[in-house]
């Protein structure tokens, strides 16, 4: 465990903008949310939890996979990985627990998405600690925490006397901490001052044993308009769309790009097959869907639960579809 | 005055009495959840009709729920008769899906709410009922509530004084910022009950307007698409601006057309029922409409 | 040259061949023309799929509709009917292609030797089938008796007609043909391919059906082999879910737990049977 104090953090903060990409809690607009930071300056350091997840530097909202140039009748592919390190700083412990989720998937199962790996490959995790859980929380029912540092390179923990205390967990933690001057500890971690009541997560069998019940999920999902909020701020949602654009035609070479782009089960068409077909019509089929992914397939197909309690979704939702609310009446059947 | 208890007890006592007498298949009102906040509430049972309540918290335009009750439960039945509670901002959509045709007057039974304004998730008014000119639903079946108390307001369009302010580069400065917080989750278009098109213009597999990149381009491209798509259309019932997760202020743009509309062609959405949409309308020689 | 595995990453082909199969159908060959994708695709086998890439367009998946055997090409059978195939159906002979492959599983070709089939194609979804046709005319004798019902809206809309007389001519080899409606000059039957299963009655006895087309279809001739004895051990079929990556990462065609393109597209009914999400 280290320690170090505000200036020397904030100069460190700055010396890695200097060398990488340097990711971190920022204020836009009056919204919190994790940006490309210039500077220590332009970095939050009291926050809540940022209104998205930090999953979007490692599979971003819109990907290039491939530049394609076609000249005539040949082709040329070409795969494109940025090259520069990324230090993502100020991650809740639920986000790197989401990206853990997402691992299971993305990595752990053959084939690897290239893409993603190699993100993870470039990128430094420093968390910290959140000293409260915030609105719609349940971090802890799912295995978390808000000091959890188990998916995180470093944890970061605010001091009561001042300062902050940094765990190194990995490696690449290690390194990271290497351009930071440390100084002499004064008080402790900071303690979570308020943990949110706990919600039950009942096993996978329980879900599967609900999936008939329409009128269950009719309750929990009618009102649901078939955005793609609730899977666009989750840390561990995954699914995305493909498609090619031409970007340019011009002396005989047409310029494609090859693109990945989020894309959520929730929407309306996700399912809809060529011919027309759409074996999840209704916004509340959809709904069920989303649920038994993240409680019945995703641990089932892959480990890990594709949930991880960050409780954006429940903050966001406009008609108030409460994932605990679901996962009580399920526990309670 | 009209009170709310009063109003509660009243609009449960409409429900039980539609749903036991099999006048509609369906209530869609409000229900308070376990957390305390209100939501949408589908009621097929007339012993759920206690569940419904009213007051300055049923923000939702329950209207373009009635998109997902056009075809029928199964095969060979009729499409259902649903009833739905609305406010006079709500009831403004109706007249636009009538005139359009995308739902049949016989299959609504439309519970009017006079209303005396709903508050923003601060618990401030919203901003839309300063400046409501309806106070009492245009369409209705069945009305709960007595004249209000406070009278329908003047719309000056003061709202709009910010964006008057700018000139044309700081607009788009402006817009071109709110679109970089944009993250293309269509809760704007998928709450609006004029947005129902099976595919969206700008969701197109062939990519043919825009393509699905979350980028600013195309989401300038989306939203300002959907604005014109909503010109004549849109009832300003500002539900596309209360669901945006990323705080976009969206009725600016709907607001601004939706005057421009009116100056041209003295026509203001939804406010009477109308036996065809405003842009299918041909008006004598010389005349804009 | 050894490469970094990326599996969104298509081999580079060129068209070789481009006929019309029926009315909005054409048939492709691609002709490989890196020596990792020819790898990839020496030994694929039937019931697998790729992806073919139309570039600037995307990328959609198709059954492979041939075999290694029959020829270096890969053969894909396309209906246009998006934006990807429509593209597709404007490019010729000459022209470059992805392809991304092979993926999925396969029918059990093993498990079925020795024994009676019944092979059901409704219209695009002979393709995946003809491989299974392929492979059993060039192993005749390992297989038992084969019976193909063969089906389409329309006659313009049949597949493969020029090959039924090669099907018809094989030893212990049936052909049954079906259109929903007739058309100027069709002198064959008319009716749904479950009634023509009725009619045929194939036995049950030591046989497997494998059946492919729109997912009513594929429902009511389950149904129908249901009724004629067969079990749900004795039934086969390949589905088809708006695959993005083919891979199981994108998430898009979940059944339940199920992924169509890792853990199938071929399927046992008795495995669709216990699945939790229905593919109708």
């Amino acid at each position: 465990m280290r320690f170090t104090t505000l200036d020397r953090l904030k100069a460190w903060l700055d010396h890695l903008a200097q060398e990488a990409d340097l990711i971190a809690p920022r204020e836009v607009d009056g919204h919190v949310l994790y940006r490309r930071v210039a500077s220590a300056d332009e970095v939050l350091l009291e926050y809540e939890r940022p209104e998205l997840s930090a999953k979007e530097f490692l599979f971003p909202a819109t990907e290039v996979i491939l530049r394609v140039e076609q000249k005539g009748k040949d082709v040329a592919l070409e795969e494109v990985l940025p090259e520069r390190q990324q230090v993502l700083f100020g991650v809740r412990p639920c986000d790197a627990h989401g990206l853990a989720v997402i691992d299971a998937l993305f990595l752990h199962q053959d084939p690897p998405d290239r893409y993603y790996q190699h993100h993870r490959e470039r990128t430094v995790l420093v968390g910290v600690a959140c000293e409260r859980m915030w609105e719609g929380c349940f971090c802890v029912s799912i295995g978390g925490g808000p000091t959890d540092a188990t998916h995180l390179d470093v944890l970061v923990r605010p001091g009561t006397e001042g300062g902050f205390f940094l765990q190194p967990v990995t490696p690449k933690g290690v390194a990271v901490l290497e351009g930071l001057e440390v100084a002499e500890p004064r008080g402790e971690p900071r303690p979570v001052e308020e943990y949110n009541p706990p919600v039950p997560v009942a096993a996978s069998e329980k879900w599967r044993a609900l999936f008939e019940e329409h009128r269950f999920w009719m309750r929990h999902g009618e009102r649901c308009l078939s955005c793609r909020i609730c899977t666009y701020v989750c840390p561990a949602c995954r699914c995305f769309d493909l498609t090619d654009r031409v970007v340019d035609v011009r002396s005989g070479v047409t310029r494609i790009e090859r693109l990945r782009a989020w894309d959520a089960c929730t929407s309306p068409n996700y399912r809809r097959v060529a011919g027309g077909h759409n074996p999840r019509p209704t916004n509340w089929e959809r709904l069920r869907n989303r649920f038994m992914c993240k409680f019945c397939y995703y641990p089932d197909d892959f480990g890990p639960r594709g949930c991880v309690g960050c409780g954006r979704c429940i903050v966001s939702c406009p008609v108030d579809i409460d994932i605990t609310e679901v996962m009580q009446d399920v526990a309670r059947r | 005055m009209s009170d709310i208890e009063t109003l509660t007890h009243q609009l449960r006592e409409e429900a039980r009495r539609l749903l036991s007498e099999k006048r509609v298949d369906c209530v869609m009102g409000y229900e308070v959840g376990p957390r305390g906040r209100i939501r949408p509430a589908f009621l097929y049972d007339p012993a759920e009709a206690d569940h419904l309540v009213w007051g300055p918290g049923c923000v939702h335009n329950l209207v373009t729920y009635l998109h997902n009750k056009k075809k029928p439960r199964r095969r060979g039945e009729e499409p259902p008769r649903v009833a739905v509670v609305v406010k006079p901002c709500d009831s403004r959509a109706l007249n636009i899906l009538f005139a359009e045709r995308q739902v049949e007057r016989e299959r609504v039974f439309v519970i009017g709410m006079v209303c005396e304004g709903v508050v923003g998730p601060d618990g401030r008014p919203a901003a839309k009922c300063g400046r409501c000119t309806d106070r009492t639903p245009v369409v209705y079946d069945v009305l709960l509530g007595n004249p209000p108390s406070v009278e329908p307001a003047p719309d000056d369009w003061s709202d709009l004084a910010r964006i008057e302010a700018m000139t044309s580069a700081e607009r788009l400065a402006f817009w071109l910022r709110q679109f970089d917080r944009c993250i293309r989750c269509y809760a704007c278009r998928q709450v609006c009950p004029g947005c129902y098109c099976p595919t969206c213009a700008f969701e197109r597999d062939d990519s043919l307007w825009v393509d699905m990149g979350i980028e600013v381009p195309q989401k300038y491209v989306f939203h300002l698409g959907r604005a014109f798509h909503l010109a004549g259309r849109c009832v300003e019932c500002d539900e596309c601006e209360r669901v945006c997760p990323m705080g976009l202020p969206l009725s600016l743009l709907n607001r601004c057309l939706v005057r421009e509309i009116e100056a041209l062609y003295g026509h203001r959405a939804g406010r009477q029922e109308a036996l065809t949409p405003m842009l299918f309308e041909l008006g004598p020689e010389g005349s804009p409409i | 040259m050894a490469r970094v595995t990326n599996p969104m990453r298509p081999y580079l082909g060129r068209l070789v061949g481009v006929r019309d199969l029926a009315t909005g159908i054409k048939l492709f060959q691609v002709e490989l023309l890196e020596p990792e994708g020819r790898a990839a695709f020496a030994d694929y086998r039937p019931g697998q799929f790729a992806f073919v890439s139309a570039f600037g367009a995307g990328e959609a998946p198709f059954g492979l509709t041939s075999t290694p055997a029959r020829g270096p090409w890969l053969e894909f059978a396309v209906n246009a009917i998006g934006h990807v195939t429509h593209t597709l159906h404007t490019l010729d002979v000459g022209d470059p292609v992805g392809v991304r492959g092979p993926l999925g599983n396969w029918f059990p070709m093993d498990q079925l030797r020795g024994k009676n089939i019944v092979i059901l194609g409704g219209g695009i979804g002979g393709a995946p089938l003809r491989p299974v046709i392929q492979t059993i005319l060039d192993h005749r004798e390992e297989y038992g008796h084969l019976t193909i019902l063969w089906a389409a809206r329309s006659p313009d809309l049949l597949i493969f007609t020029e090959e039924f007389d090669e099907w018809r001519a094989a030893w212990a080899t049936e052909l049954h043909v079906t259109v929903d409606q007739a058309g100027p000059g069709w002198t064959g039957n008319v009716g749904l391919i479950t009634q023509l299963l009725e009619k045929v009655a194939p036995s049950p006895e030591n046989a497997v059906a494998i059946t492919c087309g729109p997912p009513i279809m594929i429902h009511f001739v389950f149904l129908t082999l249901k009724k004629l004895g067969f079990a749900p051990e004795q039934m086969l079929t390949t589905l088809e879910a708006r695959m993005h990556c083919g891979i199981g990462k994108c998430g898009r065609c979940n059944l339940g737990e199920k992924f169509i393109c890792t853990d199938g597209p071929v399927f046992w009914q008795y495995e669709i049977a216990g699945f939790l999400e229905g593919f109708l």
